[in-house]
């Protein structure tokens, strides 16, 4: 020993180091010694590639799954957009659904759709598309029997678009007619049909490939197989994903062959992986890039058409706000324009309405809230508060998940406004926005406290339950531009309370909008659309903030991008100039 | 020796089953439910209830009480934890909740880059942090050791997210020298050996992807080794400022020993225990704290993963990586006590 130099020293710790990771790399529970990697594709080699021919997309989170039917993230969309086709797709830039892999035209009272599937088309695997192919998806998301319905799997917008699982579902079959013709039989008229069938959600699996892989289909180890642009090569689970072209697409073939949809999980990292040129576009960058981009003639910006509203919410089993009086002097409190224009920037506009403008029945002659904080005073002292309110009591008991009373019926609480603890396309500063809501509604009168509920399951979860009790912010954004989508999807079993929907009942509005999903003519279901915006609008039932369009920064060179309001934007349209 | 080792090797046992307790009565204590994180905005209340079921969720965390009260002894020990805990003694580790793949499986992929990435840090740490303590402890209050205290401070000072964004701005964004994240880049490939990059590069004789992923670890390594080097660089000095005033030291420099010989030979062995012991705290931490830098690299290591599970609520996930990281901690700090009795022949386990 004491002979030994230092040297010997670093000898040794450089011989413990490897045998750190000897140890590690040994422990037994952690990896299975024969598993195979689980980046490897299912049936595509991946092929060599290069900076010219691969275009490289920039994100923040990874996809969930590559199962579309299992999964509602945009990020898991962004993906099987590229390798699935639906049988109706959106066209580019436009919530118009246009034939994809089939075209469909309804009877009279449009309870049958007759589909024409596109002929010659094959699976990614080989295996053709044809009726069989169509009726093996729908059944297989329809029935909870059906062998590849895995219990532990949840077809989450099977479920929500179709009226609901086995007897419940508004298809009540689909029929072969023969191997390139099939018909939709529906329970009741469905306008929104086409634009359902256009959503990335039910894009249409490869059969063999669901048999082969089973429960792993959609997942790392099993990919995806569909009949779409790009073909799924591989999956490095929080990296990212590799895809090559279809060389036998049946619609116009893509223009770049390679395609990486890369995780890089912060903002700023990944609009500098921008400007150093290793990606070639991004969503998600925070205002101050996006001032920087502007300035950059290295880089373009693109917004995606704001198909979304944000909104502040009550729980209405809080007394207080059963009183019309205080609902209103909540929303001659709030500068809603103000706070849009800080801190939406220029990409926000200001809602007046659930619906955004341009969609199918959104009413241009509803006002805007005026900002008049003078008139919310004098709303509320109206109401029996004229000291303001910091206060508010529990109307009826409200319980947790598991049935424990979370608060007793005439508990005094305080006056909570609960932001969201995330940035959604929605709501790109909802910290910030609540704080100013806050600042608005003390100058009001209402000493509001501001309060972080959690983290963004904790808060959905609490909002799942009517938890939220108090004043809330949240938004939604719009999977097929479709007014059923919006007003439909929030109030049509507002009959009775909706414990997700701060308890808000209103049958007369779940009348309308049940109404309005069978009608077959678009004006006649704009008026019904319509209406029920004036009826939310009327009640103060909640407060529409605004409308987020995002923006996506590009390199320059990257040419016919074109950002879609609705489902997965289509890489395969996408090539470089010099 | 031997049964020194032996005995803490199985005092690890108990230690990591109490691990497994804390982390899962600590997840449960988190509100916010896996099944809702899991399906989202637009879940229904029939699927996530159907989900807690499948997953287990609606059984108890621990015990299950009433199953005890109506005499049903198997229901009484069905619980969320023992289903874990049985899982692990059959070495399983479960599957992702919302990937639905077996954790030990993508552990095995993200781990290794987790782990390349700590050791070349650790690499650096001790390469520039030993050599500058002793350099400035020998030369105390010189504009050295002035230097390397400012330089210590710095290290420990500067945050992690902020030195990343500066070298992709400098190394990538203008001079264009170094790529801004990730492990490779495209088209480049290494046949994975160990899932070391660097190692298996080399086994390979794949020099064009050494070089490749070289540039892409030399940034995050950099980033992750700033405190490491730091802390080592300081507890090098303060331990050898003290050892360099003991008796014995200037009866070697009495003798007319070479500096060298009494810095390396007499002083660096006697300071050099503390110093072992922060290397063994820093490799622990070089492991579970790569979060941040891993976030701005992009890296694909275990840091970003299991933060991204925290959020999610994917327990088996969480679980798996936690209990790695302690193994590793418990091992480490047994390498560190067995060094103690190699650097220091009066310390006996036996």
């Amino acid at each position: 020993m004491k002979r030994k130099t230092v040297f010997t020293v670093f000898g040794l710790l450089i011989v413990l180091s490897m045998l750190l990771s000897a140890c590690a790399k040994a422990e037994g529970p952690a990896v299975p010694a024969t598993e195979a990697p689980a980046t490897e594709a299912p049936a595509v080699e991946a092929p060599a590639v290069s900076a010219k021919d691969t275009f490289i997309f920039g994100r923040g989170a990874d996809s969930v799954q590559l199962d579309p039917a299992l999964v509602t993230d945009g990020e898991s969309f962004r993906v099987t957009g590229q390798v699935l086709d639906s049988l109706y797709r959106f066209d580019q830039g436009t919530t118009n659904p246009v034939p994809g892999l089939a075209e469909c035209t309804a009877n009279a009272d449009a309870t049958v759709w007759s589909c024409k599937l596109r002929e010659g088309v094959k699976f990614h695997d080989g295996t053709d598309f044809n009726a069989d192919a169509v009726i093996f998806n729908f059944e297989r998301w329809r029935f909870t029997s059906n062998p590849y319905h895995y219990p532990s799997q949840v077809f989450e917008y099977y479920e929500a678009m179709w009226g609901g699982f086995d007897d419940a579902s508004i298809i009540t079959e689909v029929k072969k007619i023969d191997d390139h013709n099939i018909e939709f039989i529906l329970s009741t008229p469905m306008a929104p049909f086409l634009a359902n069938l256009a959503m990335d959600m039910f894009a249409i699996s490869s059969p063999a490939a669901i048999e082969k892989a089973g429960e792993a289909y959609g997942t790392p180890t099993g990919g995806c197989v569909g009949t779409g642009p790009y073909k799924f090569v591989s999956w490095e689970e929080g990296t990212e994903i590799k895809l090559v072209a279809n060389e036998d697409y049946w619609g116009e073939k893509p223009k770049v062959k390679n395609v990486i949809v890369r995780v890089i999980p912060d903002d700023s990292a990944r609009f500098l992986a921008l400007k150093a040129g290793d990606i070639d576009a991004l969503e998600q960058a925070v205002v101050e890039d996006l001032a920087t981009a502007e300035k950059d003639p290295t880089l373009q910006i693109l917004t995606r058409p704001g198909l979304n509203t944000s909104y502040l919410a009550f729980n209405f089993k809080i007394k207080e706000f059963q009183d019309i009086k205080v609902r209103e002097a909540v929303a001659h409190a709030i500068d809603i324009k103000g706070l849009i224009s800080n801190f939406f920037g220029k990409y926000g506009t200001v809602a007046k309405t659930l619906l955004p403008p341009g969609m199918l029945g959104f009413n241009d002659k509803i006002d805007y809230w005026k900002y008049d904080p003078e008139l919310s005073k004098s709303l509320l002292a109206d109401a029996g508060f004229p000291n303001g309110l910091s206060e508010v009591t529990v109307a009826e008991d409200v319980k947790d998940a598991d049935g424990n009373v979370v608060y007793t019926a005439g508990q005094v609480i305080p006056l909570r406004l609960y932001y969201m603890p995330v940035t959604r396309f929605y709501f790109p500063a909802a910290k910030e926005v609540g704080e100013g809501i806050a600042a608005n509604l003390t100058a009001a009168g209402f000493n509001v406290e501001l309060y972080l509920e959690g983290d963004w399951p904790t808060y959905l979860g609490a909002r799942r339950n009517g938890l939220l009790m108090g004043l809330y912010l949240l938004g939604w954004g719009g999977d097929n531009g479709d007014p059923d989508n919006f007003t439909g999807y929030f109030f049509n079993s507002a009959a009775e309370p909706i414990k997700r929907e701060g308890w808000y009942q209103n049958a007369k509005l779940a009348a309308l909008v049940q109404e309005a999903v069978t009608l077959p003519d678009p004006a006649a279901r704009a008026k019904l659309y319509a209406e029920a915006d004036q009826l939310m609008h009327d009640d103060v039932m909640r407060i529409w903030l605004g409308h987020n369009n995002t923006p996506l920064i590009l390199s320059a060179k990257v040419l016919g991008y074109v950002p879609q309001p609705v489902g997965a934007e289509n890489f395969e349209y996408v090539s470089f100039s010099n | 020796m031997g049964k020194y080792i032996l005995r803490r090797l199985i005092s690890v046992i108990p230690t990591l089953i109490g691990v497994t307790l804390v982390i899962f009565l600590f997840q449960r204590l988190i509100p916010g439910d896996p099944a809702v994180a899991m399906l989202g905005e637009h879940a229904s209340e029939d699927n996530v209830a159907r989900i807690r079921q499948q997953l287990g969720l609606d059984r108890p965390a621990f015990l299950d009480r009433d199953a005890l009260v109506e005499g049903n002894l198997p229901g009484f020990f069905d619980s969320q934890y023992v289903r874990y805990f049985n899982r692990l003694l059959h070495f399983d580790l479960g599957d992702s909740i919302h990937r639905r793949i077996p954790v030990a499986a993508t552990l095995k992929e993200r781990f290794p880059a987790t782990l390349e990435l700590a050791l070349l840090s650790m690499f650096f740490a001790l390469l520039i942090g030993i050599p500058v303590g002793i350099a400035s402890a020998s030369r105390r209050n010189s504009w050295l050791d002035g230097t390397t205290m400012i330089g210590s401070l710095l290290g420990v000072s500067i945050p992690i997210f902020w030195l990343g964004i500066m070298e992709i701005m400098l190394f990538s964004v203008f001079l264009r020298w170094l790529p801004s994240g990730s492990r490779l880049s495209p088209g480049v490939s290494i046949t994975p050996i160990t899932n070391l990059l660097l190692l298996d590069s080399l086994l390979t004789g794949n020099f064009a992807g050494f070089w490749d992923a070289f540039k892409h670890i030399i940034m995050p390594a950099v980033a992750l080794a700033t405190i490491p080097t730091a802390i080592i660089t300081r507890m090098t000095r303060s331990s050898m400022l003290d050892v360099l005033q003991e008796d014995y030291i200037r009866t070697a420099e009495a003798k007319g020993l070479a500096e060298r010989v009494v810095l390396y030979r007499h002083a660096l062995k006697n300071a050099f225990l503390p110093v072992i012991t922060i290397i063994g705290i820093q490799a622990g931490s070089l492991l579970a704290g790569a979060v941040l830098t891993e976030t701005i690299f992009s890296w694909p290591g275990i840091g970003k993963w299991v933060y991204d599970s925290i959020l999610g609520r994917d327990y088996p996930i969480v679980q798996g990586v936690t209990l790695l990281i302690a193994i590793i901690f418990l091992l480490v700090n047994l390498l560190v006590d067995v060094s103690y009795a190699v650097l220091d022949p009066r310390i006996s386990y036996d």
